[in-house]
C-alpha cells in the first residue's frame, strides 16, 4: 500500500493550532481578558479529540 | 534468507574492507529505535495536543475564578506620599495594591503625576525613572516606556505598564486602583 502523509500533515497542523491557543490563552490571561480565555480553553480541549479523530481515521485506513 | 552466525563471522574475516554485510542494523542503538514510525510519530503529536488542551486548563480555572470575583474585586486607597516629600521630576517607589506589587510614582509637574506597576513587562525586572532621559528605563535589556502612558517605546517590552489611578488630597498623593489593560 502507498503511504500516505496525509495525516501527518493534518496533525502537524492540529498540533500548531493547539500550540497557538496555547499561547494567546496566557495573553488573554494576562491582558485581563477572562471571558477570552475560556473561549480558548474550550477551543484547545476540543482539538484533542480532533487529533484524536484524525489519527483513528489514519490508522484505520492503514 | 537465514544466515548462520558463523558464516557472518568468516564473511568478516575475507578480509576486503569494508567487509561484505547483511545485517544493517547495527547501527541502531536505541530500544525501539526503529519503532518511530509514522504511526508513532502521529501518537505523538496526538499526545501533544492533549498536553497542551490540558494545559490550558489551570488558565481556565483561573479565568473563571476572576470573573466570578470581579464585582468585588475593589482596591483600598492607599496614601504613597506626602506632596512636599516629592519634589517635580522625582520619583518614589511604593507598592500597590499588595505589598509584593512594587510600583513607581513620578510627579511630571505640581498636578501632574503618574504611577505604574514598575515590574518591566518583559521579564519582570524593576523598571526605574531615569529624570536625565525622562522615561521609565527597565536596566535589564534596555527597555523604555513612556512615562506619559505606560507604553513601551523601545527594546523588548511590547506590553505597556499597568497604570495605578491616583488622587491627591489634603496634601498627599493616593493610590486608588489599577487600571485594566486596553487592548
Ligand atoms: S526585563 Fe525589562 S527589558 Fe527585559
Amino acid at each position: 500500500m502507498k503511504r500516505s502523509w496525509r495525516g501527518v500533515i493534518y496533525l502537524a497542523l492540529v498540533l500548531f493550532l493547539s500550540i497557538i491557543v496555547t499561547q494567546q490563552t496566557v495573553n488573554a490571561y494576562f491582558y485581563e481578558r477572562y471571558q477570552l480565555v475560556l473561549v480558548l480553553c474550550v477551543i484547545n480541549i476540543l482539538i484533542f479529540p480532533l487529533a484524536l479523530l484524525i489519527y483513528r481515521k489514519e490508522r484505520d485506513n492503514d | 534468507m537465514e544466515r548462520k552466525p558463523q558464516e557472518r563471522e568468516s564473511k568478516k574475516e575475507s578480509g576486503s574492507v569494508p567487509f561484505p554485510e547483511d545485517n544493517y542494523t547495527h547501527n541502531i542503538r536505541k530500544a525501539g529505535e526503529r519503532k518511530l514510525d509514522r504511526r508513532g510519530f502521529m501518537k505523538m503529536m496526538v499526545g501533544a495536543a492533549g498536553i497542551f488542551a490540558v494545559s490550558t486548563l489551570p488558565w481556565g480555572g483561573l479565568a473563571a475564578k476572576e470573573l466570578a470575583g470581579i464585582g468585588k474585586r475593589r482596591y483600598e486607597p492607599a496614601k504613597i506620599a506626602d506632596l512636599n516629600q516629592i519634589g517635580v521630576g522625582e520619583a518614589v517607589e511604593f507598592a500597590y495594591p499588595g505589598k509584593h506589587d512594587s510600583a513607581l510614582l513620578v510627579r511630571l509637574s505640581d498636578n501632574d503625576f503618574r504611577a505604574y506597576q514598575n515590574a518591566c513587562t518583559h521579564l519582570k525586572c524593576p523598571v526605574f525613572w531615569s529624570k536625565e532621559q525622562g522615561e521609565l528605563v527597565c536596566p535589564c535589556h534596555h527597555g523604555f516606556f513612556d512615562v506619559k502612558t505606560g507604553k513601551p517605546t523601545g527594546g523588548p517590552p511590547q506590553r505597556p505598564l499597568p497604570e495605578i489611578e491616583l488622587k491627591t488630597e489634603q496634601g498627599a498623593v493616593f493610590a486608588t486602583g489599577v487600571k485594566r489593560y486596553e487592548t
